[in-house]
């Protein structure tokens, strides 16, 4: 096994106090099995999670919700990619997204949501294709 | 290539920084424990780096990389700086970059670098050529004296560390590994250690003990000197690296045939060897077009 192509390199991550951790569990075997490599964290705070994906190097950040704080949070990791100057990295949430989160959420500039039921392949194709448009590949 | 010559400007700035190699068996608590020593050497070395190796799968390449769980706590702190990295099919319980990354962190302003290995086996002793002191980090019930004293990565360990020591069994494991240092009489530098991060007991022991031995390996008094054979054993695996790659991508009609006459039993597997690196020695331009890429090598 050589490191001769880059592999996607993607954020998952979910509150500390949520601790519903099957489906984001789910999502990273999915990735790893598609021969992502992925990190994983709990953040504290949402701004965290940005930290994070800089010391990281990601190109595609994915925010569990299994509980509340969809668009409040998500709204608080854009702010703060607006702020270290990388408003480009794509974003999805996946989850427990109600109707009317979503049009907050999409606005926010979420590039997909996932709920469940959601085909493992379309999120392996949808994580695929933000991470190769992310680092200019498409 | 950016990342030659970042390597190149970085080795030039030649930063002094101290490096800690915590390793042991998955499970042991190499993340949580090295979360906790964060808070306790930070006073002393304001800025951390901590690089944390993970496997990548053999099936497919991907990696699930989820050290980092355990260290939510320093996210926000701007002086701790933490890279998860996939081992990539190299063995060892480190990655090919991983001195390269020290390299850079050096020249960023670290202080101080941390590299958690792969959970270990016996013989993943690779992290020792890199790192000025060694944790072997252990979960109490590890084994008895026997396991203690074979040979292996307890051997270049400086610090053993029973990790859990809430838990029972903790007295008897440090008891064993204590045990095999006392065959070594009064030179043995090494010590055991207990800890358990889930009661917070022992971390302010165990960073006094890693603080005066990296204070020592500065002064360079290293009592076991094991550092030594470092630039040659490096220079051997890139050298052995860019030859694999070589081989691996070779249409040669001439390589290809000692392969087949290996393959139908001709020659043996060290005939067939000698035979290439003769081919080779006679050939000069054959490193021209080799994908180098593949073995991290820039």
């Amino acid at each position: 096994m050589h490191d001769t192509k880059p592999r996607p390199r993607v954020l998952l991550t979910k509150s500390f106090i949520d601790s519903h951790d099957r489906a984001i569990e789910t999502i990273a075997l999915a990735l790893r099995d598609a021969a992502m490599e992925v990190v994983l964290i709990d953040y504290e705070q949402p701004e965290d999670v940005v930290t994070v994906a800089l010391q990281e190097d990601v190109d595609v950040i994915g925010i569990s919700f299994m509980s509340g704080g969809q668009v409040e949070t998500t709204q608080k990791i854009f702010a703060e990619l607006q702020r270290r100057d990388v408003a480009d990295l794509p974003v999805v949430v996946g989850g427990i997204i109600r109707p009317f989160d979503e049009p907050p959420l999409r606005e926010a500039g979420v590039k997909n949501i996932f709920r469940g039921g959601a085909p493992l392949s379309e999120v392996v194709a949808t994580f695929e294709t933000l991470s190769r448009t992310y680092r200019g590949l498409a | 290539m950016v990342g030659a010559e970042l390597g190149f400007a970085a080795k030039q700035l030649g930063s002094p920084i101290s490096t800690l190699g915590v390793t042991g068996p998955p499970g042991a608590g190499k993340s949580s424990l090295i979360n906790a020593l964060i808070s306790e050497l930070l006073p002393s070395y304001p800025r951390i780096g901590v690089l944390m190796v993970d496997p990548s799968s053999p099936v497919s390449g991907g990696a699930v990389l989820g050290d980092r769980v355990r260290m939510a706590a320093h996210s926000p702190n701007r002086n701790v700086f933490i890279r998860s990295l996939a081992a990539r099919g190299h063995l060892g319980g480190v990655t090919r970059a991983t001195r390269s990354v020290i390299e850079l962190l050096a020249a960023a302003g670290m202080d101080l670098v941390i590299v958690e290995t792969v959970g270990t086996g016996q013989s993943e002793v690779e992290v020792a050529e890199l790192t000025d002191v060694k944790l072997m980090v252990c979960a109490p019930g590890m084994g008895d004296e026997m396991q203690a004293i074979k040979a292996g990565i307890l051997e270049v360990a400086d610090l053993l560390v029973v990790n859990k020591s809430d838990l029972p069994d903790a007295d008897r494991t440090a008891n064993f590994l204590k045990g095999m240092l006392m065959h070594r009489g009064h030179q043995e530098k090494r010590a055991a250690m207990k800890v358990s991060t889930v009661r917070r007991e022992g971390l302010a022991e165990l960073a006094g003990a890693i603080q005066s031995r990296l204070a020592d390996a500065r002064d360079g008094a290293r009592g076991l000197g094991n550092r030594t054979d470092e630039p040659r054993n490096r220079f051997a695996r890139d050298t052995a690296d860019l030859l694999a790659a070589l081989l691996r991508e070779s249409s040669d009609p001439r390589i290809e045939e000692i392969m087949h006459k290996h393959l139908s039993g001709e020659v043996s597997r060290r005939d067939a060897a000698c035979e290439v690196l003769r081919l080779l020695a006679r050939k000069t331009d054959w490193l021209d077009g080799v994908d180098a890429s593949g073995t991290g090598l820039t």
